[in-house]
């Protein structure tokens, strides 16, 4: 697995407070988290010398129309708080601050944010997809979006033409670049970049291919057209459909990370329209950490700050806003170095998927898939699935669904993406799209190698597990998806406070441990055992042996193709032992038996058994796999 | 919150909005300067340089089997610009008030006393003409005096055919309550999905065929509410500007706007501001499940979440709808529309 650089400004680690902050002595901290659709606020207190979650509350995120203030969502939802506490938090539009001897007001206010939008960075030059695989995992733990848009000459010399279907010949023989194929490929570019739309763009390359400086010096001329374009529309209204911050005379940011010696050239085509910040040449992995840092600048910059009623926001505390991602990779790294295990964590939310990895020796593997939830983002999810075709979104309903029915809902969800799902029908749909926004994430990082990661943990947070009816919902969607190997426990995060815990530990890293141990992390759903190897359908999987602690014995055999789940409660543990059938492995090799060295814990589920195989393989047969995936969701309750 | 007024109808209220006919590379020549009051039918800019609609529009106008009148009107410029617009043309200012910027690009913004619908849904760009009920009673469209280039209210749901009709009558605008997905894909030719999320508005609507939509209510086949109908019957015969412009992501939702009289403007001015809170007395909308569309006052709010049919539990409301029945309903489904 590949390692991210990590760092960022209110953004460490675990047990970095800021500066000016008194966390040793905050009897209370607020905390805001201001989603695409949604704004959480937690009240955390001193309860018996422990920090506990005292009260939480929710309300719609305001930063579109007809707020356009950021403050006014937290606000409704701190308002919530109040009526739950009997507390007075906030006064004038500001919040309370320290807390007061009546118990009214908080010490500590802190905010992540992800309502914000991702930042959009063109990828610009001699983009090979080499250079674009790492300029895209550069930025992979940030909300950033790239697009690759080679320069013409580059195309030209260095990717073979796809030929028209019926064309003669071989089908990937270069056609010849003619003058008109080039001005269609400017004309191509300079649409795509009206449609983007870029926040800033990413220049990359060397000068010693075919293109030679062509490349770079084409990336500069259509920042230029761009910019001109962009800047002719200046003083644009929102009722005419664009967006004010949009239109601006501006300079766009260009991250320079082409060959070293074009840098003053590139400035000085690019003078008075781009701000040109060189970095070090992208070639390799080794370059990542300068290219995320100056694109979580900007992010910072040209996108948080720019979230209406900011500056509001920002006067209520004196730590920085940080964005979610980062908030929850900080929590991630500390569970698994405190713990000494692989986690994994995932949060489906209304226009991102994020996954995360972290394992006990310091990987750490973010994969933030801007642009894709279950909100907001369901269309950008839709259109995905749609171009690799739409089965992949029916494959996981045990009922027959048409293309109309799903773009209904599609729709439904971009319009009024609040909306929660009424009859069981929508809930399965709803709980289909997490489903391949968490796989599309997790094919987003080929780069990474995750069939590597065996997580020993897997902690799920976002309204759609929270909201789940069942938690064995919950649990299937994540097996479905992940495809754990070996033995794994699942948490459920029911409170959506962990994303928000990294930014605490900031501040209070005391407060960020203990509420995540009394309160966040509560919901464990149980353990799973995984078996893997050739798994063959109806014959024995593996036999579990249980022993409980009361001296109750169990033995319970899997079959093939099937997953159960064995009682074992919240406050139970039990040895667990494994035998498997001769060509499955449970960890030790095909056929060998394993013992737990440790007794396993319950869950609100229990032990859960998912003898399905790996990789997890569904009937072709759309009548067998209703019946399949019907008998799972039986299996597990769900 | 669909609804960025706060609510789908708003009887009074000030806004500003920038005349502008549309497309990426258009340039006009304002025809007014900043301070100037002007009226709905008033040519405020004149098109120097058309946008990427010229081409199409042309193309779309090829094929119409519209009436010379209509056409020659449009010609004339009664105010369908985003659609019909071309080199030379003037615009109308489609609202009456006061000029208060010109922009870069050569657009006017007019600020005005007007009220304001909001749709749910919808395509097209800006365009400013005479609002038209059509009235069902009044057997065919042909027996109704539709003015050339008005923007016709159809009170229940629309089809693919009102619209191909539509297409071929010269009419600038509709608005009607909802439409099937599968109709108005048809009509517009085009993935809704990636319309509705697209981030670049004016690039999406260059492609559309030159009549302006506003769905009140959305996809489906719901039935336009009482009071959105008895608003836009009580101003038919007004000019008033229609976009039909919706970006899930640049919070762009469709509008009509509709200039008060000038008594009303200056002698019964009582903005109202619009509070999305949900709260006891409220009356909302519903937007999703089996009820939805279905309007309702809220009367009692549960200190305790419900549960629902599909196993959710959420916090909730009880509606009472105008035929006197109730609804219990999770508050993520309530739009608040008064």
């Amino acid at each position: 697995m590949s390692t991210q650089p990590y760092r960022g400004e209110g953004q460490g680690p675990v047990g970095a407070p800021s500066a000016g902050i008194h966390s040793a002595s905050a009897n209370s901290i607020l905390v805001a988290d201001c989603g695409t659709v949604f704004t959480k606020v937690s009240l955390l207190g001193l309860v018996e010398g422990q920090y506990r979650l005292m009260a939480c509350g929710e309300a719609p995120t305001t930063v579109a129309a007809p707020y356009e203030d950021i403050t006014r969502g937290i606000t409704q939802a701190i308002n919530e708080i109040e009526f739950i506490t009997g507390r007075h938090l906030v006064s004038d539009g500001h919040v309370l601050s320290p807390e007061q001897p009546n118990g009214d007001g908080v010490d500590v206010f802190v905010a992540t944010i992800s309502a914000g939008g991702p930042i959009r960075l063109v990828v610009l030059g001699a983009v090979s997809p080499a250079l674009d695989a790492l300029a895209k995992q550069a930025v992979s733990g940030l909300y950033a979006e790239t697009y690759a848009l080679p320069a013409p000459s580059y195309v030209a010399t260095a990717m073979p033409v796809p030929q028209p279907v019926g064309a003669g010949g071989p089908s990937n023989a270069p056609r010849p670049w003619t003058s008109e194929r080039a001005a269609f490929e400017w004309e191509r570019q300079l649409e795509r970049m009206r449609e983007l739309q870029p926040h800033a763009a990413l220049i990359v390359g060397m000068a010693d291919g075919p293109a030679g400086p062509n490349a770079l010096q084409e990336a500069c001329q259509l920042l230029v057209r761009t910019e001109r374009e962009l800047n002719e529309r200046h003083s644009a209204s929102v009722s005419a459909g664009v967006a004010l911050h949009d239109v601006a005379v501006r300079q766009l940011p260009v991250i320079y990370a082409g060959a070293p010696q074009y840098v003053e050239a590139v400035r000085r085509m690019l003078q008075g329209l781009a701000e040109v910040a060189p970095v070090e040449t992208l070639v390799s992995q080794a370059q990542l950490g300068p290219i995320n840092l100056a694109t979580n600048t900007l992010y910072e910059r040209d996108v948080i700050q720019h979230i209406p009623g900011y500056d509001r926001l920002r006067s209520w505390s004196s730590s920085l806003p940080v964005a979610t991602a980062a908030s929850l990779s900080s929590l991630v790294r500390f569970l698994s170095q405190h713990y000494s295990m692989n986690v994994t964590a995932v949060d489906v939310g209304g226009a991102t998927t994020t996954v995360l990895m972290a394992g006990e020796k310091g990987e750490f593997a973010p994969i933030v898939n801007s642009g894709v939830g279950v909100g907001p983002g369901i269309g950008a999810l839709f259109q995905q699935a749609q171009q690799a075709g739409l089965q992949r979104l029916a494959r996981w309903l045990p009922f027959e669904v048409t293309e109309d029915e799903l773009r209904q809902y599609v729709l439904n969800r971009m319009l009024h993406p609040q909306v929660i799902p009424m009859s069981t029908r929508d809930l399965r749909i709803g709980h289909a799209f997490a489903r391949e926004a968490i796989n599309l994430t997790l094919e987003s990082a080929a780069y990474t190698n995750l069939a590597q990661f065996r997580p020993d943990l897997i902690v799920a947070t976002g309204s759609i597990f929270a909201h789940a009816p069942q938690y064995s919902q919950a649990v299937l969607l994540l097996l479905d998806t992940l495809q754990p190997q070996g033995v794994t426990s699942i948490v459920l995060d029911r409170t959506m406070l962990i994303s928000q815990l990294g930014a605490v530990a900031t501040i209070s890293p005391v407060a960020a441990v203990q509420v995540n141990e009394n309160d966040a992390v509560t919901h464990r759903l149980g353990t799973c055992v995984v078996p893997f190897g050739e798994v063959r359908q109806d014959q024995l999987a593996v036999r579990i042996g249980l022993e409980y602690r009361d001296g109750r014995q169990a033995t319970v055999d899997v079959m093939g193709g099937t997953i159960k789940v064995i009682p074992l409660s919240f406050n139970e543990q039990a040895a667990l032992t494994l035998t498997p059938g001769p060509t499955v492995d449970v960890g030790l090799g095909p056929g060998e038996r394993a013992r737990a060295a440790e007794e396993i814990d319950g869950g609100l589920i229990g032990l859960i058994i998912d003898a399905r195989g790996r990789p997890l393989s569904l009937p072709t047969n759309e009548a067998e796999r209703h019946t399949r995936l019907a008998q799972w969701l039986q299996a597990v309750g769900a | 919150m669909t609804y960025p007024f706060g609510w789908s109808v708003v009887t009074q209220t000030l806004v500003r909005r920038e005349r502008w006919p549309g497309g990426l590379k258009a340039k006009g020549i304002p025809l007014v300067y900043p301070g100037q009051e002007v009226q709905p039918d008033q040519p405020v800019i004149r098109i120097e340089r058309a946008g990427l609609a010229e081409e199409k529009v042309s193309a779309a106008r090829s094929s119409l089997s519209a009436s010379p009148a209509s056409v020659a009107a449009m010609d004339n410029g009664t105010g369908n610009s985003s659609n019909g617009v071309r080199s030379g043309e003037t615009i109308l200012a489609g609202l009456c008030g006061r000029v208060v910027d010109i922009t870069r690009r050569g657009g006017v913004v007019i600020e005005s006393r007007a009220a304001v619908v909001q749709g749910a849904i919808g395509a097209g760009g800006q365009v400013a003409g005479v609002l038209t009920v059509w009235q069902a009673s009044g057997g065919t469209r042909g027996q109704q005096s539709i003015p050339p280039g008005a923007i016709l209210v159809i009170p229940g749901p629309l089809n693919l055919a009102m619209l191909r009709q539509v297409m071929s009558s010269g009419i600038s605008g509709v608005i009607a309550s909802s439409i099937s997905s599968r109709d108005l894909e048809g009509f517009l030719r085009t993935d809704l999905v990636q319309l509705v999320g697209s981030r670049n508005v004016e690039l999406a609507q260059a492609h559309l065929p030159p009549v302006t939509l506003l769905l009140t209510e959305g996809l489906g086949t719901l039935a336009m509410p009482a009071r959105t109908m008895r608003l836009l019957g009580q101003y038919q015969g007004s000019i008033a500007l229609l976009s039909g412009a919706t970006s899930v992501h640049q919070a762009i939702f469709p509008e009509l706007v509709i200039s008060l009289p000038i008594k009303e403007a200056q002698e019964h001015w009582h903005p109202v501001h619009p509070d999305p809170v949900l709260a006891v007395g409220a009356q909302v909308r519903v937007c999703g499940g089996e009820y939805e569309g279905a309007i309702g006052e809220i009367n009692h709010l549960f200190t305790h979440k419900q549960v629902f049919t599909s196993g959710i539990r959420a916090r909730a409301a009880r509606l009472r709808l105008e035929d006197g029945s109730t609804l219990v309903i999770p508050m993520a489904l309530m739009e608040r529309v008064g």
